[in-house]
């Protein structure tokens, strides 16, 4: 869906931002990318919506290279959430304002009009609302819901839950995961919350200096500390926990499993028979962070 | 980097009194604005890139007149076709398409659009907007809190631009095309970005007044600052300087 082969990019006047990247995000993939401020990944993901074009080597959407077609062609296949909402919201109304985008890449006006009407429900917002003065979760629940009106193949969330509340973050990230189940929405996000990175993602890469410095499954870039402390990243909390426990608790991610081996544990020091582990993670299950509320 | 960022250095220009930079700014604008000749104009735009040179900013200079002569151009063309003093000059199938006025009328004012634009970038590229403020407050003896609007008027115009290419970029993302079509399809895409252009500026504005009132803005008087700025040398040098510019200008209308 997404390649990026030996891509280098430099802002005017500044030493290379992104330095030989390549990687591949495939199809229905959920990825996140993270590092700490100034790695570069806002540039990556800027150069993967055609915003930016890259100095040497070339990015592909869809096979299509991004540096020989226009930004608004790449647009119909990549959304792009960015992180403050305030910057993509200039309509007048929320429905416009859904409607935005669709009219723009020439949708027909029927289908424009129901299809609105089915996003606005779907997000639970009032499409008469003046998008400006409602709370900052619901203008991320705006900006969003007219990211995913144009119907993209691959969406990039920039830090998409800066300044929300648990109740909204976990709200926007459920309507992402939920089209990724059913439409196989590939899923690039580029985050610094490793909570989150450890909930929802399924496969981590690790900016640093422009460069890639670690890629693989989430579980086991959360527990490499050596690749988390080049990026200046904190781990998730849960993992980190299971890391300082040892062997027995290698499995561990979410709250759930921690509790599960806790127990494990007590039983075996309290010589009762051992039940048969509940086995691999299942973190489409839990819901919420950690699945705190559980 | 954006045309009207500061440049830090310790150039013969930096090291000049903020008040005078102020003012030589002003007064070549005023020079170019009363200046009568196209030759003259032109000298001024020339002058003003080999300034620049002095603090090493010539290519941002250079770059900025470029971009300028672009908006020069539409400015040409409109004076060139609707400006009718003097003979005619071009006359096709009976129809005076331009005079001689108008030709003259278009050179001047396109030239002058660039050589009042130069000495502002300059000003703001080699003046910490701070330095600025406080030299009003010391030298001048404006209040500050005018000071202060003035100086940060100056500071938003970059955040503001910088703002302005974010939401531009969020817009292009969702498949909106500003270089295509004619002028007046893309001042219909265009227009809707200044809401939320103005909707963070007045966060922006509001957050930074109420910042400022929490640390004791109200309190600050002429004595608050520590930094004198005194006139030098340099200062009479960049004064000398400007009266000749401003006499050129002068001689130039006249005759």
């Amino acid at each position: 869906m997404l390649k990026f082969d030996h891509v280098s990019y430099a802002y005017p006047g500044a030493a290379h931002t992104v330095n030989d990247l390549s990687f591949v995000v495939h199809p229905g993939e959920i990825v996140a990318l993270i590092g700490s401020n100034g790695a570069g990944k806002s540039t990556v993901s800027r150069l993967a919506n055609g915003l930016l074009r890259p100095d040497s080597g070339h990015v592909y959407v869809d096979g299509e290279d991004t540096g020989k077609v226009r930004t608004s062609a790449i647009a119909k296949k990549v959304g792009f959430l960015f992180q403050n909402p305030d910057r993509q919201i200039c309509q007048n109304t929320v429905r416009e304002e859904v409607a935005f985008g669709p009219q723009v890449q020439g949708m027909p006006e029927e289908e424009i009009r129901q299809w609105t009407e089915e996003m606005l429900e779907t997000f639970e917002l009032n499409g008469d609302w003046f998008p400006f003065t409602r709370s900052r979760g619901e203008r991320q629940r705006i900006a969003l819901a007219s990211v995913l009106a144009c119907k993209p193949k691959l969406v990039i969330l920039d830090e998409p839950t800066t300044g929300l509340d648990y109740r909204e973050c976990i709200r926007i990230m459920d309507y992402i995961m939920g089209l990724n189940r059913e439409t196989g929405l590939t899923v690039l996000m580029v985050s610094h919350d490793m909570e989150l990175v450890q909930e929802y993602a399924k496969r981590v890469m690790v900016l640093t200096d422009g460069r890639l410095v670690g890629e693989g499954p989430t579980g086991q870039i959360m527990k490499d500390m050596s690749i988390l402390e080049q990026a200046h990243v904190l781990p998730a909390q849960i993992p980190m926990l299971a890391l300082r426990f040892g062997e027995r608790f290698s499995d561990v991610y979410t709250v759930e499993e921690m509790a599960e081996a806790i127990r494990r544990e007590k039983r075996i020091s309290s010589g009762a028979p051992i039940e048969k582990r509940a086995g691999t993670r299942d973190r489409k299950a839990s819901k919420g962070k950690g699945g705190a509320q559980a | 980097m954006n045309l009207l960022d500061y440049v830090p250095g310790d150039s013969f220009l930096h090291r000049l009194n903020p008040v005078m930079k102020l003012l030589a700014a002003f007064l070549y604008g005023i020079a170019c604005i009363l200046c009568g000749s196209v030759l003259m104009e032109l000298f001024y735009i020339v002058l003003m890139i080999l300034i620049s040179s002095f603090a090493g900013l010539q290519k941002r200079a250079l770059r900025l007149t470029r971009n300028l002569l672009v908006l020069g151009l539409i400015m040409f063309l409109l004076q060139l076709l609707f400006v009718r003093t003097g003979d005619p000059l071009l006359v096709i199938g009976g129809f005076c398409v331009f005079t001689v006025g108008g030709l003259k009328s278009a050179l001047l004012l396109s030239l002058r659009i660039v050589a009042t634009m130069l000495p502002l970038m300059l000003l703001f590229a080699i003046t910490r907007m701070n330095d600025l403020c406080g030299a009003l407050v010391k030298r001048l003896h404006v209040p500050y809190r005018y000071a202060f609007i003035v100086t940060t008027a100056f500071r938003f115009v970059p955040l503001f631009t910088t703002e302005f290419h974010d939401i531009e970029d969020a817009q292009k993302s969702r498949g909106v095309e500003y270089d295509t079509g004619n002028i007046f399809h893309r001042i219909r895409l265009i227009v809707p970005l200044f809401v939320p252009l103005l909707i963070s500026s007045m966060k922006k504005v509001d957050a930074g007044a109420m910042s400022a009132q929490l640390r004791g803005f109200n309190l600050r008087t002429v004595d608050s600052g520590y930094h004198e700025y005194p006139f030098r040398k340099e200062d009479a040098v960049c004064l000398v300087f400007l009266a000749a510019v401003l006499a050129a200008a002068v001689v130039s209308m006249v005759f």
